[in-house]
């Protein structure tokens, strides 16, 4: 048989790829972090289960079960923390915001209340000093002057001019249930997310209240695909780019203002329903924190996802692209995140931060691109991205 | 009876109270005014009863308020606004004076004065004959059967009112009797007078004739000092009771005696000179007349539809086209001459009831400059001093040391800064709570930026790109953009920022704030300087001053390595016996490095302390620095190098727990004192080095001082009055220290700007460690009576006199003359504006959420909450206070009493911490945490949006 020298450097391309560990095949495939950085306890964390992140130019804000610490980007160090012992009033810090105007860093307290850190002050509101709705607070949002608490029995919004509170339950809003899971503030609305009453929307200009409820009215089955949120036992709320993300604990959501669509394992990339919180990046990418392991939509348009675990026995990374349930790329990591129950994430230009029960992590994202990019597929393995991460 | 309607019957017979009592619960009561009630409540029927009403004093307690004595009054009591317009004076002086307009109805007047809603309530609800007539009903829709206790609300003695009128205690017993109104026992007898005017209603008005309008409608404009009050002068007049008169037993004899049968008010005989459209006006009359205002200005004047219009009445030829009469002695002599056998001088009758617009204006009393902080032009030409008393600035040539002009700015300028390039100075107004910007040039106010509450501290960055004004009230920073003049942002600094400071390099201002944070109770003082971080306009960091309150001054040495503050070391923690080792209050100066450590010294000196110190500056070289005391008119020069010098070499236990306290010390590096005048307060030094300026507040003066020969060369006088009037005096002595064993201390070390210190003292007289008791304000506390939180002094006098020496000051008590200037100073202290609710605003939604929560009857349940458990009852306008003890459950272990003076609200928002021991720092905690019992009114059933709401509105009292 003669011997075709283009079947030659084919045959010899692809030993090439697999010694490697790459194949030669492309396609258009998101982003893919696989440079992760861990922060716990080892590194001056004050306690690995963090429940908050918040980027602040060149530091980060960190939320755990017992304290708050703050991360020096420039460093990579944990260069403070903060515990009762410190000053925080309240050891759990399960929410956290910036005021961009003022620098002052709120702090939601899960069974102190609301704090302030200005200036290395902590100022301290719960509701026997003030009028916050009550003090367990899941989540906190600044919103021009005003600063909002989701807390277990109502928002609170507090006028930092006026010193005015302002309390929102079912007698003034369309408050179903009055637990309030998340709060988020972008161009001119507040999304709260409530257990058991969907999503709340507020216009700031007009002071009106929107719900988005299950149309379905059904809390075990989906009755009607796309016909509004997936589900009203709602964890998390992230509005970006007139375009509202939603966790749930059964499913997840996205709505542009007139279409809605539904998010399950079982069809996406979604590790789990069951979503502890959600970040939308822009109205084409979010990620979702879950029980299980973090789904990013990476490509609205093509549903295309990155599902990022951690490998429970290597505990390596892995990260799995897939669209439509359909693998396209797997690609494994000395690290990834550091435990699969997610927490929370932050985005912070092309870095990306993922609070986990086990610690938190952190990636540059170097050469991040947003959507789709032709580039090669990888099937590379975790040796072969610490190699190539030495070079 | 069919066995359904029996079953019917008991849910007929229910439903009806119940609905009923339902809606009137439903319904929130409105005034409806006293002719509204005087519709039934008089005649002889129901025993005259708005007659009598309005021959009594309540009817004219609107109009006295036009009186110069009220105006005395009012300037007595701190009440800065015309007495008609003060919510304080309208309390007592008017029905309905706290209530929003749409809890009037058209047919409530306010000039009415006390009249009978003032007692009963608001008679909506009520007024229906079929409710009022039962009583349980009437109840409870709203009808209030005040007893004595509600008279003492006003009636209790008002020290301000004694000041000017000198008149004895109310008998209340007595005064009760006096406005007694019963109703006639025998036949409930409802008749409704036979006036003419409701007579012949089948005769319509002629179009084309003016209409009678009544008195009330004329009073919308004849009112207020633009007008020289006319229709109080009226009121006041017996004109105004000429109706009323009528159901006097005399008018009975009189009518009588001319042959006229039945009532006189009925009598047309009567009516002709007793009251204005008696007649049929061929105009007919208005909605707004009512025949019980009696000889009305329509009487005199004519018929007031056509030429009451305002276009019309500013021409007097249309206003008497349009029927204006002229009035003539013809006029008068119609019905006064031989008017029941009395003589009638024409002259002097007009002089009596002389309504002038144009009022002779009062002697003008002295203006004070009292000058507070100064600022020298970036040339180095002129100096600028804000003057708080003539709310200007004054401009003094530094060439000349001359008084050169004098700009007009808001209310209580405080302090004054320039922008780097001269143009532009910016004031900050503590009254107004705005800056005011200055064109350098023309010397005018030429912009006002709307800042927080009491501005204070003012200072612009190094490029004048921001300024940031310390809002002392609303413990907060304003930074403004100076391109656009609007705020940027608020930044949160800690309590009553004071006084600012650019470091060196420009990168840091320091802010000092008055007021320690809130601390543990019976905890030390943590006080803070706020640094801010002048690139990004943030707070940087907080620096804590242990053990140290009023910080005031401050100044950064040209080095850069530290900043100098004044501040006060109050021991509050101990007992006000302790003579010795520093007594009560010691007085020093903080060291605020950059590094971020802190020291404190003393600037006083056994035998001889350095009260209040307002001010510090340092000389450009850095080696001295100058500091004012405003207690002891003196500067203290500090040897800087000297005083950093024995910091640096001493160790660092010393440095924290020694040299703070330690009153041997300050003759290390003080090396002189300069005496200056009246209370100095800022402090500048000229670029050169070689002159610093010093403002005297009482004496209206700078004092320059040679800092060559340290000695004062120079006395420039602002152009104050010569006169020393006796609030002026008081005021001096509320400033000065010379009242106090070792000079320690003046009043205004406790109470700066005549408020509070935020601190809770241990004070002999009612034992040593036992009863602390928090510091209260003295803005507005003039009719407050009794004083002290156990109420045991009854007045100013006792507060002030021999007590206060014995358990304050420990020397000689004030002169009988230092005593009576002192209180009356203490009276004319004002209240600023209430912030949360501007004169004439509208509440919003939670505000009049809260009022409804501060003024109800029932709780959330539906159980009556007992009379003397409501918030309203001990806490009743206008002063928001009943002037009584009340015991509401908050004596703790080392009180001696359980029973406090009930304190007065207004203004409450910026006197934290609250409660008798300033345990409860925030209005929420009085009842979140120390109202377990509902013994400080029922709260414990309210949800938290009802606190909030309840909170909100408290604000605004």
């Amino acid at each position: 048989m003669k011997v075709r020298m283009d079947h030659v450097m084919c045959l010899l391309m692809c030993l090439l790829t697999t010694a490697s560990g790459s194949t030669a095949t492309s396609a258009r495939l998101p982003y893919v972090y696989t440079d992760w950085r861990h922060f716990t306890v080892q590194d001056g964390l004050p306690n690995d289960h963090v429940f908050a992140v918040k980027a602040d130019g060149s530091k980060v804000w960190v939320g755990t079960e017992d304290g708050l610490a703050r991360i020096d980007k420039a460093s990579g160090k944990v260069e403070k923390a903060w515990q009762e012992k410190d000053g925080l009033p309240w050891r759990v810090v399960s929410g956290l915001d910036v005021d961009p105007k003022t620098g002052d860093l709120w702090v939601g307290l899960f069974g102190g209340g609301l704090a302030r850190f200005s200036g290395g002050r902590f100022d301290h509101w719960h509701q026997l000093n003030s009028g916050l709705v009550n003090d367990v607070v899941y989540g906190v949002a600044v919103e021009h002057d005003h600063v909002w608490a989701a807390t277990t029995a109502g928002a609170s919004r507090y006028n930092t001019v006026t010193g005015e509170w302002t309390i929102y339950t079912e007698k003034n809003a369309p408050m179903e249930e009055i637990w309030n899971y998340g709060v988020c503030y972008h161009d001119g609305k507040v999304h709260l997310g409530v257990w058991g009453s969907g999503v709340l929307e507020y216009d700031i200009a007009t002071q009106t209240w929107k719900d988005y409820l299950d149309p379905d009215g059904e809390m075990e089955i989906d009755l009607y695909r796309d016909d509004g949120i997936v589900h009203v036992i709602t964890t998390g709320v992230s509005y970006i780019e007139q375009v509202l993300w939603v966790s749930s604990y059964f499913g997840m959501s996205r709505y542009d203002g007139r279409h809605w669509r539904g998010y399950y394992t079982h069809e996406t990339g979604l590790p789990s329903d069951f979503g502890n919180a959600v970040k939308g990046r822009s109205a084409n990418e979010a990620w979702y924190a879950t029980d299980r392991g973090v789904g990013a939509v990476m490509d609205f348009a093509t549903d295309t996802w990155v599902t990022y675990t951690m490998d429970p026995n290597s505990h390596e990374g892995i990260a799995v692209v897939s669209r439509e349930k359909k693998v396209l790329e797997t690609v494994r990591s000395p690290r990834g995140i550091p435990h699969n129950y997610a927490l929370w994430v932050e985005f912070d230009g092309p870095e990306v931060w993922v609070g986990t029960s086990k610690g938190l992590a952190w990636s540059k994202g170097q050469g991040y691109y947003a959507g789709l990019r032709e580039r090669p597929v990888h099937t590379s393995t975790a040796e072969s991205v610490r190699r190539h991460a030495a070079k | 009876m069919p066995r359904g309607v029996w079953a019917i019957l008991p849910v007929v017979f229910l439903a009806g109270p119940v609905l009923g009592a339902y809606e009137s619960a439903l319904r929130q009561p409105v005034y409806v005014g006293v002719q509204t009630c005087a519709a039934c409540h008089d005649g002889a029927g129901m025993g005259y009863q708005c007659s009598i009403w309005q021959q009594s004093k309540h009817a004219r307690a609107f109009a006295v308020l036009a009186q110069p004595q009220a105006k005395l009054i009012a300037e007595l009591s701190g009440i800065p606004q015309e007495p008609q317009d003060s919510p304080m004076c309208l309390g007592c002086h008017a029905t309905g004076a706290h209530a929003e307009d749409w809890e009037k109805d058209a047919t409530f007047h306010v000039e009415d004065g006390v009249q009978c809603e003032h007692c009963h309530g608001p008679g909506s609800e009520y007024m229906a004959e079929p409710v009022m007539r039962d009583r349980a009903r009437a109840i409870a829709a709203g009808l209030n059967m005040p007893t004595e206790r509600d008279c003492r609300v006003c009636h209790l003695v008002k020290g301000s009112h004694v000041a000017v009128h000198d008149r004895p205690a109310l008998d209340i017993s007595q005064g009760l009797k006096s406005i007694a109104h019963p109703t006639p026992e025998r036949g409930m007898g409802l008749q409704p007078m036979n006036h003419r005017q409701d007579a012949d209603a089948t005769l319509s008005p002629i179009p084309q004739a003016s209409a009678y309008i009544g008195v009330f409608a004329c009073a919308t404009c004849h009112r207020g000092p633009d007008r020289g009050y006319q229709f109080s002068k009226w009121r006041m007049s017996a004109h105004g009771r000429a109706f009323a008169v009528l159901a006097a037993q005399k008018a009975y004899e009189i009518a009588k005696e001319q042959g006229i049968q039945g009532p006189p008010a009925e009598s047309e005989t009567c009516l002709k000179c007793h009251a204005t459209a008696w007649h049929d006006p061929a105009g007919g009359q208005g909605a707004s007349y009512s025949i019980y205002e009696g000889v009305g200005c329509e009487a005199c004047h004519g018929a007031g539809s056509k030429y009451a219009e305002e276009a019309r009445m500013a021409d007097p030829n249309a206003a008497r086209a349009a029927g204006l009469k002229e009035v003539t002695k013809e006029t008068c002599l119609g019905c006064h001459e031989n008017a029941h056998g009395k003589s009638f001088d024409y002259e002097q009758a007009l002089v009596q009831i002389a309504h002038p617009t144009k009022i002779a204006q009062e002697a003008k009393k002295p203006r004070y400059k009292t000058p507070l902080n100064l600022a020298i032009m970036p040339n180095g030409k002129e100096l600028y001093v804000a003057c708080e008393a003539s709310h200007t600035v004054v401009v003094v040539d530094l060439g000349s040391r001359q008084k050169v002009a004098e700009i007009p700015v808001g209310g209580h300028p405080t302090d004054v800064a320039f922008a780097p390039d001269g143009r532009r100075a910016y004031v900050s107004n503590r009254l107004d709570d705005t800056v005011s910007i200055v064109d350098v040039l023309s010397r005018k106010r030429i912009g006002t930026i709307p800042v927080g509450d009491e501005p204070h501290g003012v200072l612009t960055d190094r490029a004048g790109k921001v300024l940031y004004v310390l809002n002392t009230s609303s413990d907060s920073i304003s930074v403004v953009d100076v391109a656009t003049q609007r705020e940027l942002k608020r930044l949160a600094a800690s309590r009553s920022p004071w006084s600012l400071s650019l470091s060196p390099d420009g990168a840091q201002v320091y802010v000092t704030n008055n007021l320690s944070r809130f601390v543990p109770f019976r905890s030390p003082s943590m006080s803070e300087v706020t640094i801010l971080d002048t690139q990004r306009h943030v707070v940087e960091d907080r620096r804590i001053i242990p053990g140290a309150n009023l910080l005031q001054g401050v100044a950064w040495h040209p080095s850069g390595d530290f900043a100098l503050i004044t501040l006060n070391r109050t021991k509050n923690l101990i007992p006000m016996t302790r003579l010795v080792q520093g007594w009560t209050i010691t007085n020093g100066l903080g060291v605020v490095w950059r590094d971020g450590r802190v020291d404190q010294v003393l600037l006083d000196e056994p035998g001889m302390a350095f009260p209040d110190p307002a001010d510090v500056a340092i000389t450009r070289d850095g080696r001295w620095a100058l500091i004012t005391s405003s207690g002891t008119n003196r500067v203290a020069v500090v040897d800087v190098r000297k005083m950093i010098g024995m910091l640096e070499t001493a160790s660092t236990h010393d440095r924290e727990h020694v040299f703070p306290n330690h009153l041997g010390k300050p003759t290390e590096f003080v090396v002189r004192h300069i005496p200056v005048e009246d209370s100095p307060r800022g402090l500048i030094i000229t670029s050169d080095g070689k002159t610093a300026f010093v403002a005297n507040a009482l004496d209206d003066s700078l004092t320059a001082i040679d800092l060559d020969r340290w000695e004062a060369v120079a006395r420039i006088d602002l152009g104050g009055p010569k006169e020393i009037t006796k609030v002026r005096l008081g005021e001096r002595v509320f400033h000065s220290a010379d009242n106090t064993f070792q000079r320690q201390f003046s009043c205004h070390s406790c109470h700066p700007d005549g408020h509070i210190d935020g601190l809770t003292y241990d004070i002999e007289p009612d034992g040593i460690g036992v009863s602390p008791v928090d510091n209260r304000t003295l803005r507005g506390i003039l009719d407050t009576a009794p004083f002290k939180w156990e109420g045991t002094n009854p007045s100013l006098q006792r507060q002030c006199g021999a007590r206060l020496a014995v358990f304050f000051t420990r020397i000689q008590p004030f002169t009988p003359e230092q005593l009576s200037a002192l209180d009356t100073y203490i009276c004319t202290i004002p209240r600023p504006p209430n912030r949360y609710r501007p004169l004439g605003a509208e509440l919003t939604e939670a505000q009049r959420r809260g009022k409804a929560v501060f003024e109800r009857t029932m709780t959330n349940d539906g159980r009556v909450i007992p009379k003397e458990n409501r918030c309203a009852t001990c806490h009743c306008p206008p002063l928001y206070t009943d002037r009584q003890r009340h015991d509401i459950g908050t004596k703790l272990k080392y009180d001696r009493e359980s029973e406090f003076d009930a304190p007065h609200l207004n203004n409450i928002y910026d006197s934290a911490p609250y409660l008798h021991n300033g345990i409860a720092a925030t209005l929420e905690e009085i009842w979140t945490v120390y109202n377990p019992n509902d013994r400080h009114g029922i709260t414990n059933d309210m949800t938290k949006d009802q606190l909030n709401d309840l909170i909100e509105y408290l604000k605004t009292l």
